[in-house]
């Protein structure tokens, strides 16, 4: 009878334990979220968007590329080809 | 003749064979370790762990071989054998590299290592430092069915109470319920560490046939209509009001917030929720702290891993594993995992009566932890039935929390029964 008491005893605080640490957890991460949305919001977004503009420089249109293709032609005698085009 | 049968008999008193056949039982526990080996390395089922859990179970079964871990009885003595005679001394008053010269290298790393409760909150912070908390700040909501999904816990200690387990064995037996190998063995070295070994292969393979006992739950206790709700619907529907704008922050503030809380509410959980949020810091902070981030996940898990797997097998011993405790460990062990599992998706069920956004119950079935195995295999089950309901964030919410519910109860139960 002892051990069924320590039982209930222990399903009852054990449960509510764990209730009440996972709703302070919830709760705790609600504030630390508005808090965060507060005092620190969108510090991540900075590099992305330097990282975008390093992209579309690499568009040549067709007349420029033949011009370049047949200069390259014959600078390297028929050996050489462009594989990449950038602006610097 | 005479001679030569002499020579024989000292060479079969010398090998282990003798013994063997004193006690066949000794077989039993070389087939138990093949088998372990073979689910193993074969069937794939936790490799990191049952290997070599299976090969510490091998190597301590070989009379003479004194790899086999002592458990001190209630008074801590073991018998120690001294100048051919065995006395029965206390063990912790023995220091370290006494017990490495009397008891053998094994009893040495099981003392210094596991009684000491030195490894499980080590791998627990090689599991935070493995640990996105990312999907569970996105759903703060689900993590309450981390709660529930602990119920199975406290449901097998009743009955193995009212079987005949003391409330110790009892605790350690539903802490297998909470499905975290590590929590399992911190409360079972702390309340009944004569059933370490035992439990920890209960708990590691039921982890190990989570595909296998949830869809079985789930089948048993949800409708299809129930298993079709599409979360990502639901949220079109019924959007949170909260928007996160800067995760990295939150995700660095988060451990550090919920260590303070949880070690003032529950300090006896503290080593275990301390090392686990410790490790995912290290992870979060990023570049800074690259070095521990990959110590902790790598170097000290893997190390700590070996020497855990090692010391449980070991403590399996002929005397130690072959008795009723262990049939009623394994039967308790399945129903703590299948009540686990049933309770998590009754909280859903429940919540689901009163609120307008309908959660799918499969949500409810992850609260056990074993993580991340149990979400995917929810994920699983969504998607056999709607392809394009994928419920696996959802589902890594309320199984994350599983994680911190069954540490938090593994605090209550050390501190109520230790």
């Amino acid at each position: 009878m002892d051990n069924i008491n320590i039982g209930l005893e222990l399903m009852a605080v054990g449960m509510a334990t764990v209730f009440l640490i996972l709703i302070i957890v919830i709760q705790l991460g609600k504030l630390l979220i508005s808090m965060v949305n507060k005092f620190a919001p969108e510090e991540a977004v900075a590099p992305k968007k330097t990282a975008a503009v390093a992209q579309p420089a690499a568009t040549v249109d067709a007349g420029t590329m033949a011009v370049l293709a047949e200069a390259v032609k014959q600078i390297t005698g028929g050996k050489g080809k462009i594989s990449k085009v950038t602006k610097l | 003749m005479e001679m030569i049968y002499d020579i024989l008999d000292k060479l079969f008193q010398m090998t282990a064979l003798s013994a063997i056949a004193e006690n066949p039982l000794f077989i039993v526990m070389y087939l138990l370790a093949f088998t372990l080996l073979y689910l193993g390395i074969v069937k794939k089922y936790e490799p990191l762990l049952l290997v070599p859990i299976a090969f510490g179970v091998l190597i301590a079964n070989f009379p003479g071989g004194g790899m086999g871990v002592l458990q001190a009885n209630s008074d801590g003595l073991v018998p120690v054998m001294e100048n051919g005679q065995t006395v029965m001394k206390n063990i912790y008053e023995m220091p370290l590299h006494q017990i490495a010269h009397d008891l053998g290298l094994m009893n040495y790393l099981y003392y210094a290592l596991i009684k000491s409760g030195l490894l499980p909150p080590i791998i627990f912070m090689g599991v935070g430092a493995l640990t996105d908390f990312g999907p569970m700040l996105r759903n703060l909501k689900l993590a309450i069915f981390g709660a529930a999904a602990q119920m199975g816990i406290f449901a097998v200690l009743m009955v193995s109470l009212l079987v005949g387990f003391t409330p110790q064995e009892a605790g350690s037996l539903g802490i297998i319920g909470g499905a975290d190998g590590p929590t399992a063995i911190f409360t079972t070295i702390k309340l009944a560490p004569h059933l370490l070994g035992p439990i920890a292969i209960a708990a590691y393979s039921y982890m190990a046939l989570v595909p296998v006992i949830i869809p079985l739950v789930v089948k048993l206790l949800c409708s299809e209509k129930e298993l079709r709700i599409n979360m990502k619907q639901m949220d079109k529907l019924y959007p949170d009001t909260l928007e996160i704008k800067n995760m990295r922050v939150l995700k660095i503030i988060f451990p550090i917030a919920v260590t303070t809380i949880v070690a003032i509410f529950v300090p006896t959980a503290v080593s275990l929720v301390g090392m686990l949020m410790f490790g995912n810091l290290v992870k979060e902070i990023g570049n800074d702290t690259n070095r521990l981030f990959d110590a902790a996940s790598n170097g000290i898990m893997n190390a700590a891993t070996i020497f855990l797997g090692l010391c449980v097998g070991a403590t399996m011993t002929v005397d130690a594993f072959i008795n009723f405790q262990t049939l009623g460990i394994v039967a308790g062990g399945f129903c703590a995992f299948a009540l686990s599992i049933a309770s998590g998706i009754f909280m859903v069920k429940i919540w689901n009566l009163f609120a307008k956004k309908k959660i799918n119950p499969l949500i409810g079935a992850t609260g056990l932890s074993a993580v991340p195995m149990a979400s995917r295999v929810c994920n699983g089950i969504s998607t056999k039935y709607d392809p394009k309901n994928h419920v696996l964030n959802y589902c890594m919410a309320s199984n994350i929390s599983g994680v911190i519910g069954s540490a938090v109860a593994a605090g209550v139960l050390i501190s109520f029964l230790g």
